[in-house]
C-alpha cells in the first residue's frame, strides 16, 4: 500500500472515526497489572537459564541452600529439604517453577483467569519466599530494603492485592490502589510498608558501615563493563557513609509511608523522590538483581518497588475533592 | 556447568518451526487471495521461525548467516520505515510495526553475538558453526531489556481486546475503503471475509497467538544468551 492509498484510507477512517462510540479510556490499573505479568513471564524465562540446572553448590540448589542460613533450625531444614529435591531433579523443579510462572503472566493477562492468576501468585510467592528466599533475611538480620529485603518476591504478592481487579470505576479513584482496597486501607498499607522498611533499614547488620558495600561487590562477577563502573562509582560511599546511607533512607522512608496523608501536590513531589531513589538503589546498589550477571531468579525488589509507587501517583479525581477524598462507590465498569 | 536440558531445546525449536508453518500458509492464502494486509509479517515470521529453530537445534540450521543478517537487516529496515510512515498518516500513536521492528533487531543480535553466556555452555559447538560471524558477548542489559520489551508484547497481545491487530494495527488494514462497513474496524475483517480454509487459518486470535509464540520464543532465547 502506497502513502497515497493510505492517505484515501486515512480520510475514509477520519469519517468513520467521527462517528463511531468513544474509546474507552486507558485503564492505568491494568496496565500496571500488565506490567506486572509482563515481570512474572521474565522471572519464568530466568528460571530456564543454564545456572538453574546445574548441580552443587556452585548451581540454583546450592543457592536455595544457602538460604536456609541463620534461620530457625526448623525453618532451615524445610529450605535444604526443597533445595535437595532441586539438587536430585533439576530438570522436574524448575520445570514446575518456570511453567507455573508462565501461568500466571498469561493467567494475569487473560482477563478470564486474572483473578485465579493473582491469587495464585499470592500463594506462589508466599512459597518462594520460604523455600526460595530463607524468609528474605528477617531472622538473620539481613533484611535491608536496600538490598531488597524483606524478600524481593513478597512485592509480587503485595502488588497482586494492590492490582487486584476493580469494579469501581477508574476515573473516581484519587490513586489506583484505592479502586481495589478503599482509599482509607490503601493508604495503611502503604504506610505499614514503609514503616517497615524504615525499621529493616536500620535493624540487623543493615546499617553497618561495611554492610552496603558487601551488597555492591557481592554482584560483581559476571556483570558488564558498564555496571561495574557504576558499582565503582558507588563504593567509596558506600564503605565510609554506609551508617548514614541506611539512616536516610530510613528517614526518606518514614517520610513516603506518611506521604499519601499529604496534599496531592505534595504526594506527588514525595513519590517522585521515592521513585528515582529507588530506581537509583535498583540499579547501583541492587544491580538489577543479578541477571545481568546470568544466573538470577528475578531483577529484585527495585523494580516491583517502582511499580508499588505508581499504583499510589495521585490521580486528576484526587485534585478536584481536595486533599483526602474517599473513594466513590458507583455501578462499576465491568473489566 | 551441566547447562539446558536438551529437551528445551528441541520444544522451541518445533515451536518457531510450528510458527514458521503457519506463516507460509497464511502467505499461500494471502497471495491466492491477493491480500497484502499482513504480508510483511508473515514473511518475517517464517524466516525468524525457521532461523531460529537452527539455532535451538543445530542440525537443523541451514544457510550462511551473512545470509539470515542480511534478511534481518532488510525487514528491519522495512519495518523502521512502515513505522515512520505510519506516524506520518496516523499521527503519534505506537505502529504495530514498531515490535516487527524490535523483533527483526533482536534475530540480528543473536547473529552478530553469538551463543555468549549460559547457552555457549549448553549447545553444540555445531551451533558456532552455523550462527558465528564474531565472537562479542551480548550486552546483557541489551539483550535483558529486549527481551522485556518482547514480553510487554506478549503479555500486552493477549490482554488486547483489537484480536489480530500485531498483524494488521488498528486502523490501516491494507485493503483500503473495502474495511469501512460503518462499524469499528475489524483487523481481520479484509482476511476473515473470504470464509473456509482462509478464515480459519486466519483468525485474528490465532494471529495473535502466533505473535505471542514468536516473541515469547525470541526472549526466552535472549535471556538464554545473557
Amino acid at each position: 500500500m502506497t502513502i497515497a492509498d493510505e492517505a484515501g484510507s486515512r480520510a475514509a477512517w477520519q469519517r468513520m472515526r467521527a462517528t463511531a462510540p468513544p474509546r474507552r479510556e486507558r485503564d492505568l490499573q491494568q496496565t500496571l497489572r500488565l506490567l506486572l505479568a509482563t515481570v512474572w513471564l521474565m522471572d519464568a524465562a530466568l528460571q530456564l537459564q543454564a545456572f538453574m540446572f546445574t548441580p552443587g553448590s556452585n548451581g540454583f540448589s546450592g543457592m536455595l541452600r544457602a538460604s536456609a542460613a541463620g534461620n530457625p533450625s526448623w525453618i532451615a531444614h524445610t529450605i535444604t529439604w526443597n533445595a535437595s529435591l532441586n539438587a536430585h531433579q533439576p530438570v522436574l523443579t524448575n520445570g514446575i517453577f518456570s511453567s507455573v510462572q508462565f501461568l500466571i503472566a498469561f493467567g494475569i493477562a487473560w482477563r478470564p483467569t486474572c483473578r485465579a492468576a493473582l491469587a495464585l501468585s499470592v500463594a506462589w510467592s508466599l512459597l518462594v519466599w520460604w523455600f526460595g528466599e530463607g524468609l528474605g533475611g528477617v531472622f538473620t538480620g539481613g533484611a535491608t530494603p536496600l538490598g531488597g529485603g524483606p524478600g524481593a518476591v513478597l512485592y509480587y504478592a503485595l502488588l497482586a492485592v494492590v492490582l487486584w481487579p476493580a469494579t469501581t470505576a477508574g476515573n473516581a479513584s484519587p490513586f489506583v490502589a484505592a479502586r481495589s482496597l478503599g482509599v482509607p486501607t490503601a493508604r495503611i498499607l502503604w504506610a505499614s510498608v514503609w514503616g517497615l522498611l524504615a525499621v529493616l533499614t536500620v535493624v540487623g547488620h543493615g546499617r553497618a558501615p561495611g554492610a552496603l558495600l558487601d551488597l555492591v561487590q557481592d554482584t560483581h562477577a559476571g556483570e558488564p563493563g558498564w555496571l561495574v563502573g557504576l558499582d565503582r562509582w558507588s563504593q567509596p560511599v558506600l564503605l565510609h557513609d554506609g551508617t548514614a546511607v541506611a539512616v536516610l533512607f530510613a528517614l526518606l522512608c518514614v517520610v513516603v509511608g506518611a506521604c499519601v496523608y499529604f496534599a496531592p501536590a505534595l504526594t506527588q513531589a514525595v513519590l517522585v523522590v521515592a521513585f528515582v531513589v529507588f530506581a537509583l538503589i535498583w540499579v547501583t546498589i541492587q544491580n538489577l538483581g543479578g541477571v545481568l550477571a546470568g544466573g538470577a531468579t528475578d531483577p529484585n525488589s527495585g523494580l516491583l518497588v517502582l511499580l508499588f509507587i505508581v499504583a499510589y501517583w495521585p490521580l486528576p479525581a484526587a485534585f478536584e475533592s481536595g486533599s483526602a477524598p474517599s473513594a466513590v462507590m458507583t455501578d462499576g465498569l465491568e473489566i | 556447568m551441566a547447562g539446558n536440558p536438551v529437551g528445551l531445546y528441541y520444544l522451541l525449536g518445533v515451536l518457531t518451526l510450528v510458527i514458521a508453518a503457519y506463516g507460509v500458509a497464511l502467505l499461500l492464502t494471502s497471495i491466492s487471495e491477493r491480500r497484502s494486509a499482513g504480508r510483511d509479517v508473515e514473511i518475517s515470521h517464517v524466516a525468524m521461525g525457521v532461523s531460529m529453530a537452527g539455532m535451538f537445534v543445530p542440525a537443523w540450521a541451514f544457510g550462511p548467516s551473512v545470509m539470515w543478517e542480511l534478511v534481518f537487516v532488510a525487514l528491519l529496515a522495512w519495518f523502521v520505515v512502515r513505522s515512520i510512515q505510519s506516524v506520518q498518516i496516523w499521527g503519534l500513536h505506537v505502529p504495530h510495526t514498531a515490535i516487527h521492528a524490535v523483533m527483526s533487531f533482536a534475530m540480528l543480535l543473536m547473529y552478530w553475538f553469538p551463543a555468549g553466556g549460559s547457552l555457549r555452555g549448553s549447545m553444540s559447538m555445531s551451533m558456532g558453526m552455523a550462527m558465528a560471524t564474531g565472537s562479542a558477548r551480548l550486552d546483557p542489559g541489551l539483550g535483558f531489556a529486549t527481551a522485556l520489551l518482547l514480553f510487554g508484547s506478549a503479555i500486552f497481545t493477549v490482554a488486547s481486546p483489537n484480536r489480530g491487530a500485531t498483524y494488521f494495527g488498528t486502523h490501516c488494514g491494507g485493503s483500503g475503503p473495502s474495511l469501512i462497513s460503518g462499524d469499528e474496524p475489524d483487523a481481520g475483517a479484509a482476511v476473515g471475509n473470504q470464509g473456509g480454509f482462509s478464515a480459519a487459518m486466519a483468525r485474528p486470535a490465532l494471529l495473535d497467538a502466533s505473535h505471542v509464540l514468536m516473541a515469547v520464543a525470541m526472549g526466552v532465547l535472549l535471556v538464554l544468551m545473557i
